[in-house]
């Protein structure tokens, strides 16, 4: 059945098609394929600056009501097309025709979801353009953050790693530019070692796509996506500077992209980022040696030709990062002591300085990835090696100031093959298949808390989607197949060895039905399984951060989940109003948790250290992310998100650890109107309310932790932005002031807030300039 | 098209194995950081044989349990008391003495023996500051009597370490790197 379609699409918050009373333009058009002059229905319109987005229908024709007088960027994308971007000039009502380059004669990367653009299959969140731009100079946690169900993991200001719907570390996949980041991402305070500005697109996905990258994403994959190298031979380049204010950090970022003049099939990107921040201040005092800087840089060649296409990938990333001084804790008097405090000692406060001191930590992340594509007819070939290096090194305080090696010095290096096959899209299929390589090895010196060992995994999946009409049907299978060597090197040289085989399989399936423009409802169920990782078999050591004794357990067994998401939106189709309501149930056996044992103390030295082992419990955790947003008057739009979570130990009928608090924001943006030299204004106030997170364990029995969850909390937020011509190049503004009203607040899954308050006011100012 | 990708898997292969080999051995030390033994050796004022009593931990926090000795002392004594501290992770084991006696102005022992105990601890020595820092000291006994006496070693992390005369064994502008409780005889 031919219908019309004209989806306005939403993938999380909806942007605003910009309206007033002179904002009554009108811009339709026409998609076709240049070659064949098909036309191209289901083609993807998107205002880059606005963010909304319309669909061609059977005629390849589109139309966008309502638009201001002002500069627009049009990305135009299609399956199996590569995505144009068209500048254009708006004063009066326009028609355009639009020609995209089809898949026969050129070849693109396309995300898992080949349906970019339209709607969301199943559990699919982005960053909006601006979402993106506000974020930038932060981490990429903190851009992660901006999604509704996702929150932080924090050591101070400076480390933070995403929570998704209550999970994290090992059970979140982080994709960097198609390849699964291996680093030492099972530390709290180990986060991320990807540069935010390598990122073009920051998605969180769940569901029948994250078997691509592996059977243990029980948490979700999150995609860190680059720009794909463009194809025209046009030269690109951007410059990015960041100040901020409360920590004088600042930030810059280059990239430049262009093809060699005697070769344009050969095209090449260089890109680096610098960055610097001092102390940070909380709104009462200033927190000496949390300081940070990172040194990244990235090259990208591409070569393309005819039905073929290879890419070659190297990114270095370093960082260097203060640890508080006041948070060293020597054992659990100690930390008993520092808690019992409002404030940290003087001493450890106060100093407005870069230098970097112990205990601090380096980490240096190198990855290099070749990637090929072949189109053979119908059929799509993609051959992926990569490589990655990870040097992590930990800084204690030591007796011995002459001493300059770390305490803890972990590397790991990690090989992958990948080979994908895409069948060709038939009878409303589409289908993938591919499988993966890796191999692994850990090594560890000085301080022991992991050993050294080699891992070997092999996986395989399949992935079919169906879609026809309002229907939109999804499965996949996935299994893998891991092997760990440890050598175990235990102090006065006694190795002990052990060897484990895990075999852990996935299955996801995904229902999506959208009657009309406005509704979407859909339904999935994935089973997921992970292994347990070496840290949680083996670790073996004093964990400074949380004064513990922590003990791996060498019988865990796989984890499995089995996670039901139902999911239901709604688009008014004049743009006024919408909602998005998602609710989800994962239910976790074997769930590998932290496990206080009072009884059996371990003795050092420097006193008795609560012993921590891991342990195995069924879980169940159960929530909902909603968000519901209006335009009440023209320009004005009004947004609210609110994302519940409640997480059981079903062994122990007791409430699970270190999850996140509930939480509701509000956020009101005012598109000014008007044209003239600057366009696409907007002002925008977000207010944050944390609630108590009410949901801990039971304290009265076994001491689970040390300091009752702090108080809620209530933040402002302050963005503005525009975008101005300075020599006929655009130039983008942004100020933003980060805790506007310099709020004293202490978050639950920040592991400072035993020690210190969060991070006061912070204004700062960020520029976009296009070369 | 193939030979092109044979050649990219064959460098990717030839720089896995140029990475691995490069990496191989990497030499493993141990943590130089960490003290396993407390040596308390006791010089009976006025002449007699030293007592000497330990705390030792020889495999470091974790592993097998550590052993502590009692400390015996004749009643009514004074002994000029010396600590030794030593990593026996290594071989030969290591005196880490000299480096907490270097370091003085961001260390210092604190001596806290238990009421009824009968044990007085006096005259600590002093860092280049003057502030006192503990390696020695003097201890007198009373009657006879059993008891606990705890020694506890304290590093100043900031910078400068502010160590003070009058800061208490908790204060918060250091933190523990040593405390061993030991039990106490005077017969």
């Amino acid at each position: 059945m031919l219908r019309v379609i004209l989806y306005i699409s939403v993938f999380f918050v909806p942007s605003s098609p910009v309206m007033g009373q002179e904002c009554s333009i009108r811009l339709a058009g026409h998609v076709e394929e240049s070659a064949t002059g098909e036309k191209l229905i289901a083609a993807t319109i998107r205002i880059k600056e606005t963010g909304s987005q319309v669909v061609t229908d059977k005629k390849g024709d589109f139309v966008f009501d309502g638009l201001c007088p002002g500069k627009y960027t049009l990305v135009i994308s299609h399956i199996g097309c590569e995505s144009i971007e068209r500048k254009i000039l708006l004063d009066k009502d326009l028609h355009l025709d639009l020609f995209l380059i089809g898949i026969h004669s050129d070849l693109k990367e396309v995300t898992v979801d080949a349906r970019r653009g339209t709607r969301n299959s199943g559990f699919k969140k982005e960053l909006s353009e601006r979402q993106l731009e506000q974020s930038r100079g932060g981490t990429l946690g903190d851009a992660l953050s901006k999604i509704n169900g996702v929150t932080l993991l924090q050591t101070g200001s400076t480390i933070s790693k995403p929570v998704i719907h209550g999970l994290h570390s090992n059970r979140i996949l982080t994709i960097n530019n198609g390849v699964r980041q291996e680093g030492q991402q099972w530390g709290n305070e180990h986060a991320p070692e990807i540069d935010p500005f390598i990122a073009d697109k920051l998605v969180v996905i769940k569901g029948v796509d994250e078997l691509r990258y592996g059977s243990d994403a029980i948490g979700g994959v999150v995609l860190v996506e680059p720009k794909a190298l463009g194809t025209n031979t046009t030269k690109r380049t951007e410059v990015n500077a960041a100040f901020f204010s409360n920590n004088l950090q600042y930030v810059l970022s280059a990239v430049h992209e262009q093809s060699l003049r005697k070769n344009p099939n050969f095209r090449y990107r260089i890109q680096g980022t610098f960055k610097k921040g001092g102390n940070a201040a909380t709104p009462y005092y200033r927190l000496n040696n949390t300081g940070s800087e990172e040194k990244n840089l990235s090259l990208t060649a591409g070569w393309k030709k005819n039905n073929f296409s290879t890419e070659l990938f190297y990114s270095h990333f370093s960082t260097r990062i203060g640890i508080f001084t006041g948070a060293h804790i020597g054992n659990l008097t100690d930390l008993i002591n520092a808690i019992g405090s409002d404030r940290p000692a003087d001493i450890f406060l106060g100093e407005k300085t870069y230098q970097i001191r112990r205990p601090s930590q380096e980490v240096a992340h190198h990855l290099i990835k070749s990637k090929s594509i072949l189109q053979k007819k119908e059929h799509r070939f993609t051959l992926q090696l990569a490589g990655q290096l990870n040097h992590r090194k930990e800084f204690d305080i030591v007796r011995n100031p002459s001493v300059t090696r770390p305490q803890m010095d972990l590397q790991i290096f990690t090989f992958s093959e990948e080979i994908i096959w895409e069948h060709p899209k038939k009878n409303n299929f589409s289908g993938m298949g591919g499988i993966s390589l890796s191999q692994q090895v850990n090594n560890y010196s000085g301080r022991y808390f992991i050993p050294s060992y080699t891992a070997f995994s092999t996986g395989a999946y399949y992935i079919e989607k169906w879609k026809k009409h309002a229907w939109d049907l999804q499965a996949g299978v996935r299994f893998d197949d891991k092997r760990i060597n440890t050598t175990r090197l235990k102090f006065n040289s006694d190795t002990i060895s052990y060897k484990f085989h895990f075999t852990t399989y996935a299955a996801s399936l995904f229902a999506g039905y959208s009657p009309d423009n406005s509704w979407q409802l859909y339904a999935s169920l994935a089973f997921s399984s992970r292994a347990p990782h070496v840290n949680e078999l083996l670790s073996d050591g004093i964990h400074h951060g949380t004064a513990t004794y922590e003990k791996g357990d060498i019988g865990l067994r796989p984890e499995e989940s089995l996670h039901t998401t139902v999911g239901i939106r709604f688009n008014h189709p004049e743009g006024k109003f919408g909602w998005d309501l998602l609710g989800y149930i994962n239910r976790i056996n074997h769930f590998i948790y932290q496990q206080p044992q009072p009884a059996t103390p371990v003795l050092t030295i420097s006193g008795a250290f609560p012993l921590i082992t891991y342990r195995q419990t069924d879980a169940t955790l159960r929530g909902f992310d909603a968000s519901a947003w209006i335009k009440p008057v023209n320009n004005i739009e009004w947004v609210t998100r609110y994302s519940f979570l409640a997480a059981r130990n079903r062994t122990t009928n007791d409430w699970l650890i270190w999850m996140p608090a509930n939480r509701l924001s509000n956020e009101w943006t005012w598109q000014i109107p008007g044209n003239g030299s600057l366009t696409n204004k907007y002002v925008s106030l977000e207010w944050l309310h944390v609630m108590q997170q009410n949901r801990v364990p039971d304290n009265s029995v076994t001491k689970q932790d040390y300091k009752e969850p702090p108080a809620a909390y209530h933040l402002l937020h302050f963005n503005a932005g525009t975008t101005i011509q300075l020599f006929k190049k655009p130039v983008t503004i942004g100020i933003g002031i980060r805790n506007l009203l310099n709020t004293v607040y202490r978050d639950y899954l920040n592991s400072m807030r035993y020690f210190t308050d969060e991070q006061g006011i912070n204004a700062s100012i960020r520029l976009k300039i296009e070369l | 098209m193939t030979m092109q990708i044979k050649k990219i898997f064959a460098m990717f292969l030839l720089l896995t194995t140029v990475l691995v080999s490069c990496k191989k051995d990497a030499h493993e030390h141990n943590d130089e950081e960490v003290i396993t033994t407390l040596r308390v050796t006791f010089a009976p004022v006025g002449g007699g044989n030293n007592l000497v009593y330990q705390y030792d931990d020889a495999d470091g926090p974790g592993g097998n349990q550590p052993t502590k000795e009692e400390i015996v002392l004749q009643p009514n004594k004074s002994y000029n008391v010396t600590l030794q501290l030593l990593n026996k992770t290594v071989n030969p084991a290591e005196d880490k003495t000299d480096e907490i006696r270097q370091e003085g102005t961001s260390h210092r022992f604190y001596y806290e023996p238990a009421a009824g105990s009968n044990i007085t601890v006096s005259g600590l020595d002093n860092d280049a500051n003057g502030v006192a820092l503990g390696l020695t000291s003097n201890w007198v006994s009373g009657a006879a009597a059993t008891g606990k006496i705890k020694i506890t070693l304290r590093h100043y992390g900031g910078n400068p370490p502010s160590k003070a005369a009058n800061d208490p064994v908790n204060s918060n502008k250091s933190s523990t790197d040593l405390e061993v409780e030991f039990n106490t005889k005077i017969q």
